[in-house]
């Protein structure tokens, strides 16, 4: 019996030690362990728009970082999904550094056609991070957080005034649509194309003509159109359709009413 | 004469473990003490660990004075296993059946940290029951010496 108790007592005693020196060892790692996200940033790329977070973890502790799996989650105001996507680093020894950045593609083309709210309005993106790792391969941690990211409207607030004609000659006069819109978006400038199509009130094409656009962020355009149309066509007022050919986006048609 | 005598045996008896009571409260106080100190700038995250710990560390202290004060008797043991099992339901309330989840503020916005401390809280749970067990054992085993001493 005597033995029983000893053991149990020798056993209780190595148990509380370990557990001591791997509490401390453990904190001491914690702490030592150095982990945060950058600025989000966006830019376009080769027909998509990428929001990218940088990441980055130096690992100075004792134990090493294991099954590191990042994952953002974009929302809208609407409280729409995005896209989800994730970054999985399977070890992080001691004594290392990670420096990744995660990146979020987003269509400009599944943007351009399905929420062409962000390409007229501005809004809000809800950034939704979450970070989980296994500590010294004993302990999982996961910290979550969520931030804001401001949407700029590439084309806010586009219009267009009242048209004015140029009679050039007896058959075909010059037609001149004032265009205007603001460029919010922080992110990129509206550089490329624009092609005017002028249709009459028949749905007859009257003409049509390509612009050249070079708007920084956040700044404004403020131009006009001209294209030489046939004179016996013209109805006074119609249809107007734009295309737009950008290195961020392709949209088109868009259409507005005239007259 | 016999007044004095009695108070002499009463001393003897009982000053060494009141000194040895009293030690033992120190020393079990002092790594608790360090904890709090420890844990006093984080406290905001976790309101509920100071009130908790106090009130575990004077249940504790309690079972740990009458633990010494009724050694050599079965009773010691009893009270041994009672500071075992005030340990482990200290340990699971406190870390929260071992998923600790906090909101931290960060710049405005509000970080949550969930830690899995299953592996440690079951190493501690493992360590209370062989402590229960250990004082089981004591316990019986005081029990059939003092049988055997009854029958010689």
């Amino acid at each position: 019996m005597r033995y029983v108790v000893r053991a149990l007592g020798w056993a209780t005693k190595i148990i509380w030690i370990l557990m001591i020196f791997f509490a401390a060892t453990s904190v001491y790692s914690a702490l030592n362990v150095k982990m945060g996200f950058g600025q989000p940033q966006v830019f376009p790329s080769g027909g998509y728009m990428i929001i990218s977070v940088p990441l980055f973890v130096n690992n100075t502790g004792l134990y090493d970082l294991s099954e590191l799996n990042m994952t953002v989650a974009v929302t809208d105001c609407n409280e729409s999904l995005v896209p989800t996507s994730t970054t999985f680093v399977p070890s992080i020894p001691r004594g290392s550094s990670i420096e990744r950045a995660h990146n979020i593609s987003i269509s400009i083309d599944d943007i351009t056609s399905q929420l062409l709210d962000y390409l007229f309005n501005d809004s809000v993106f809800n950034l939704d991070l979450s970070l989980k790792l296994n500590f010294a391969r004993a302990i999982p941690f996961q910290v979550s957080t969520n931030t804001t990211m401001p949407w700029g409207a590439p084309l806010y607030n586009f219009s267009i005034g009242q048209i004015s004609y140029n009679l050039l000659n007896l058959t075909h006069q010059e037609l001149i649509v004032p265009i205007s819109f603001e460029n919010h978006s922080p992110h990129f400038g509206v550089d490329g194309s624009m092609r005017v199509e002028i249709y009459n009130d028949n749905g007859e094409l009257l003409g049509f003509s390509v612009s050249d656009l070079n708007v920084p962020s956040h700044s404004g355009y403020d131009g006009q159109v001209e294209t030489i149309v046939d004179v016996s066509k013209v109805t006074g007022s119609g249809e107007a359709h734009f295309y737009f050919e950008t290195s961020a986006f392709s949209f088109g048609p868009l259409v507005m009413p005239y007259g | 004469m016999v007044k004095k005598e009695q108070t002499k045996s009463f001393a003897r008896k009982f000053v060494p473990r009141i000194i040895k009571a009293a030690l033992l409260v120190i020393i079990t106080y002092l790594p608790l003490y360090f904890i709090s100190t420890f844990i006093e700038p984080f406290q905001g995250f976790f309101p509920w660990y100071m009130p908790t710990t106090n009130l575990f560390a004077a249940v504790f202290m309690i079972f740990l004075v009458v633990g010494v004060f009724t050694s050599g008797t079965v009773y010691q043991y009893v009270f041994g296993v009672a500071r075992a099992l005030v340990t482990m339901i200290f340990f699971i309330y406190v870390l929260n059946g071992g998923i600790v989840a906090l909101a931290v503020p960060v710049g405005g916005a509000s970080a949550n940290i969930m830690v899995d401390l299953r592996v440690i809280l079951a190493m501690l749970v493992l360590t209370c029951l062989l402590m229960i067990g250990k004082n089981v054992v004591q316990a019986i085993d005081f029990v059939s010496a003092k049988g055997e001493t009854k029958e010689l």
